[in-house]
């Protein structure tokens, strides 16, 4: 049988797109990247407002996504029939999602019916209507999803862990909000989140494909100059972070999840790229990783782990999850910690290191290979307040890293004794079924989604039952648009 | 309906006894077709806006190729393959295609497994050394496995065991399907897949897995010249083999519709769901699943269609509602219906009220605006579709492995625009509940 050779040589690979990224301008409160390509008739669009959850007033939360969710529910002279048809009959794409910190409107549209999918999004942002019939079907569709949230593990773990992570912050609540308060939340309520929160000032957008830049720079501004430029109000700091301990919530399911975290490294921080490095190796690479060896690989405990090194404005977290049968959630939670504690007292090889930055530079052209991507990809950046220049010097920053580095911030990060741990699902031992520490007060039992509260305004999903073909074998999930 | 495609079969076998040819052959508009002296089919789809490339490898097998008593062996095999050969041991695979800054992953169906990755354009020659040696050197060792089965047991769980909508949906399949293993899941039954040892493994590995069994898709920046150097060099030296034959089960005519209801705590939502047995693009007339594609769009696809428009809105009955249709099989395609309740509403006064809007789009055609805007979004579709890679190099895979040509998929917006409403009204008057499961999913203690 022959032997194959693979020589493998450093790649230094920069994206193709990297010298075409144009600055548009639109006021100095906004930020417009484009990239121009003519090779497919479209148009992708991701544009950032800062409306994100953590805006959600005391005992409203979920009003920034419930607001989101009726973008598309009518505004100007169309109602809500009217809308979903102006979008149908021209084949746009619109949808919106709010994470904590910001709403995510993406558009994808035919490059002949640009002007029409913005003119919509203006009409949506400066007159939304609120109108009694769709609130009640979109409130009900939202209390049904968080719902059938209580019964999933996944859901269960990590809403509760972002509880039990943030305390009293801003952050701590599910982005979907709670039965409780999506009930309570009224039309007025919503027009006063639009009218404080959709404003342009902080805006951020990020345009790929069929246009040129002067139609664009002229299409923006007729779109977002009604819109008011207002600045909207301040997130409160974040203070501690982190429960340590092991929290169990029980669930009757035969596989239970568990979320587990540590306070990350804030994304303007200079530990944050080889902090990004040590998570790739440590958690984050698929079946790179070390967590993937140990659970997956060597010990068939589990389908899929994963961790990232998440920034938001005001916080950074480390946070991973893995799933397995009750009788070994215990037993995985223990590896994960020996893990991370190996990882920490001696951090990666030469050779580990040398291979996580030939993937995290290698890979990194694969992020611009289509317009929606493309556009994805820039407003991830845009959202963590890089500059436009960012793009060309990443690859740069990575290939920087030394060991010393790598083992430094691995040290600072990864401390198995400081680990908050949410298990939702009741692992199959003796110990009493109830929360090991106590969790913090303002914690209730299940409820709500976790970081993206997402909801396709378009198309509505199929129940799931009906997806069709099985993925495998690799697992790591598809990350939050935005290779740092 | 009492399908089975057997032409479509034996016409989709045929093919490999005439290879194309060597020379690449423009096949579309962007796509070139050619084969290797060994039987392997190769597409090149070029696409040039970044230094990427994306390779798939489809297999002719799928789940319906399980052995009896032994279901999920077929996706089970699909991660054996990334446990490594004697060259490349353990996860080497995976390793080099980070290593080189390329993502890959695998896929199984019933009736295709694909694998693929994703990478540099001067990494494409290292990718498909990989491929091409575990399609021919795979390690199945007792080590590899034991941990590959509880791994997958582990999947089971999450997808389905831990999932009340996954595993409505696997009993039902299971009871459409009178005797067609397309009622056997993909993942296979828990008590089955903890049967699979080296030996079945092996032996799906020597009857399955052969150049001849297989089409590479190839899009990005590439040319077809490179493509066909690169792909003999690689494949070319990769030996044929004698295939077990699919199977090729009958499937009886259904006597009765047949309904079921699953009551689950872990269901905190009630839901009414059904499947129809119907053609597929690879067993219907010309015209007829295009047809059934467009009446899924217009009844379902989307908060324009007429379900979600009278069930939700005008009737405040449901608040969620859709319909699809999954016609890219070799045998038969199913056409799906669901709602899901308001509070207080009854799951019998909705399937009512449901079965209401069906038996209306039988008796009349749709509107000329709802028949325009749902031909308007499945022909839009395939340009979004050109924008990714992956997307496209999938549906080309998947059509060429069930059967269909390079011209059916080209040709699929022209078919869409030329559906009529009568053809639609026709597609909505041949869905019959005799080839029908309805089930409902119950809240509350299970009994």
């Amino acid at each position: 049988m022959k032997r194959f050779l693979f020589a493998i040589a450093v790649l230094f690979a920069v994206p193709a797109q990297a010298a075409t990224i144009q600055n548009i301008d639109l006021g100095k409160n906004a930020e417009v990247w484009f990239t121009e390509d003519h090779t497919v008739p479209i148009v992708a669009f991701s544009i950032a407002l800062p409306a994100g959850s953590a805006y959600d007033p005391a005992g409203k939360a979920g009003l920034a996504a419930f607001a989101g969710a009726m973008m598309d529910e009518g505004a100007g002279p169309l109602d809500s029939k009217g809308f979903h048809q102006a979008l149908g009959d021209k084949a746009i794409g619109f949808s919106a999602r709010v994470d904590r910190d910001y709403l995510v409107i993406s558009i994808s549209t035919l490059k002949e019916n640009a002007p029409e999918a913005l003119h919509l999004l203006q009409l949506a942002l400066t007159h939304p209507h609120f109108d009694a019939e769709p609130l009640a079907r979109v409130r009900t569709q939202i209390v049904q999803s968080l719902q059938q949230d209580e019964a999933e593990p996944p859901r269960v773990s990590s809403r509760v862990f972002m509880r039990a992570f943030f305390g009293g912050h801003a952050y701590a609540h599910p982005t979907n909000g709670e039965i409780a308060t999506i009930s309570s939340i009224t039309a007025a309520d919503l027009r006063g989140f639009a009218r404080t929160h959709w404003v342009s000032h902080g805006l951020k957008v990020a345009v790929a494909g069929d246009i040129t830049a002067p139609v664009l720079q002229k299409l923006l501004g007729t779109t977002f100059t009604p819109v008011s430029n207002h600045v909207p109000p301040p997130l409160p700091p974040v203070g501690r972070l982190g429960q340590p301990g092991v929290h169990v919530i029980p669930l009757a399911v035969p596989q239970p999840t568990a979320t587990f975290g540590l306070p990350g490294i804030m994304r303007n921080d200079p530990d944050f790229i080889p902090g990004y490095v040590a998570n790739y190796i440590l958690g984050g690479g698929g079946f790179s990783s070390r967590l993937t060896d140990e659970i997956r690989v060597k010990r068939g405990l589990t389908y899929g782990v994963s961790t990232s090194l998440s920034s938001m404005n005001r916080a950074s977290i480390w946070v991973g999850s893995v799933a397995t049968r009750a009788d070994a959630i215990r037993q995985t939670v223990q590896v994960v910690k020996d893990t991370m504690q190996t990882f920490a007292d001696t951090g990666p090889t030469q050779a580990e290191l040398d291979d996580a930055k030939t993937y995290l530079t290698g890979s990194f052209p694969l992020a611009f290979a289509s317009n929606s991507g493309t556009a994805a990809q820039l407003g991830a950046f845009q959202r963590q307040n890089l500059d436009i220049g960012y793009v060309t010097r990443r690859n740069g920053l990575i290939q920087a890293v030394t060991l010393a580095d790598v083992k430094r911030v691995s040290k600072r990060l990864f401390d198995p004794a400081r680990l908050t741990v949410v298990i939702g699902g009741s692992p199959a031992d003796n110990r009493p079924q109830r929360p090991e520490r106590p969790l913090p007060p303002g914690a209730p039992v299940p409820p709500a989604r976790p970081a993206q509260g997402q909801r396709a305004l378009a198309n509505a999903p199929p129940p799931r039952s009906l997806e069709k073909p099985l993925a495998g074998p690799v697992t790591t999930p598809a990350p939050t648009p935005g290779t740092p | 309906m009492t399908a089975l495609p057997a032409a479509a079969q034996v016409k989709d076998r045929s093919r490999l006894s005439a290879p194309a040819p060597l020379n690449a052959r423009q096949t579309g508009n962007n796509t070139f077709q050619f084969a290797l002296a060994n039987g392997l089919q190769v597409l090149v789809i070029p696409d040039h806006r970044a230094p990427v490339a994306t390779q798939m490898l489809w297999f002719k097998v799928g789940g319906v190729d399980d052995p009896a008593g032994i279901s999920g062996l077929a996706h089970f095999f699909e991660h054996m393959m990334f446990r490594g050969t004697k060259a490349n041991p353990n996860d080497t695979f995976s390793q080099t295609i980070a290593k080189n800054g390329g993502d890959t992953n695998a896929f199984t169906d019933h009736d295709y497994t694909a694998f693929y990755e994703q990478i540099a354009k001067d990494r494409l020659p290292l990718a498909m050394k990989l491929e091409a040696d575990r399609l021919q050197n795979l390690d199945l060792s007792d080590a590899h496995v034991g941990p590959e089965r509880d791994v997958v047991l582990e999947e089971r769980r999450m997808r389905v065991d831990n999932d009340p909508q996954s595993l409505m949906g696997e009993q039902m399949r299971a009871a459409l399907h009178l005797s067609h293993p397309y009622g056997r899941p993909v993942i296979g039954w828990a008590e089955e897949v903890r049967r699979i040892d080296r030996v079945s493994a092996q032996d799906f590995y020597d009857h399955h897995y052969a150049p001849n069994n297989a089409t590479l898709v190839i899009a990005g920046d590439v040319t077809p010249d490179e493509v066909r150097k690169m792909a003999q060099d690689a494949y070319g030296k990769v030996p044929s083999r004698e295939l077990q034959p699919r199977s090729e089960p009958a499937e009886p005519p259904r006597l009765a519709e047949t309904r079921m209801t699953i009551t689950r705590a872990d269901a905190r939502v009630p839901l009414v769901n059904r499947l129809y047995r119907v053609p597929s693009y690879s067993t219907a007339r010309p015209g007829i699943a295009e047809a059934l594609e467009v009446y899924a769009q217009q009844m379902g696809g989307d908060q324009t269609s007429t379900l979600y428009r009278v069930l939700v809105e005008q009737k405040k009955l449901a608040s969620d509602v859709g319909a699809g249709y999954d016609g890219y099989n070799r045998d038969a395609g199913e056409f799906s219906v669901y709602a899901v309740p308001r509070p207080g509403v009854s799951l019998e006064a909705l399937e009512k009220a449901m079965d209401q809007v069906l038996a209306a789009t039988a008796a009349n055609p749709p509107a000329a605006a709802d028949l325009a805007r749902a031909k308007t979004g499945l022909v839009a579709s395939v340009t979004y579709r050109r924008d990714s890679q992956f997307a496209l190099a999938s549906a080309y895979g998947q059509a060429l492995t069930i059967g269909l040509t390079v011209d059916d998929v080209n040709e699929w917006p022209a078919r869409i625009r030329a559906v009529t409403a009568q053809g639609v009204q026709k597609a909505a008057q041949s869905l019959s509940r005799k080839e029908a499961v309805t089930a409902w999913l119950v809240p509350g203690a299970a009994k």
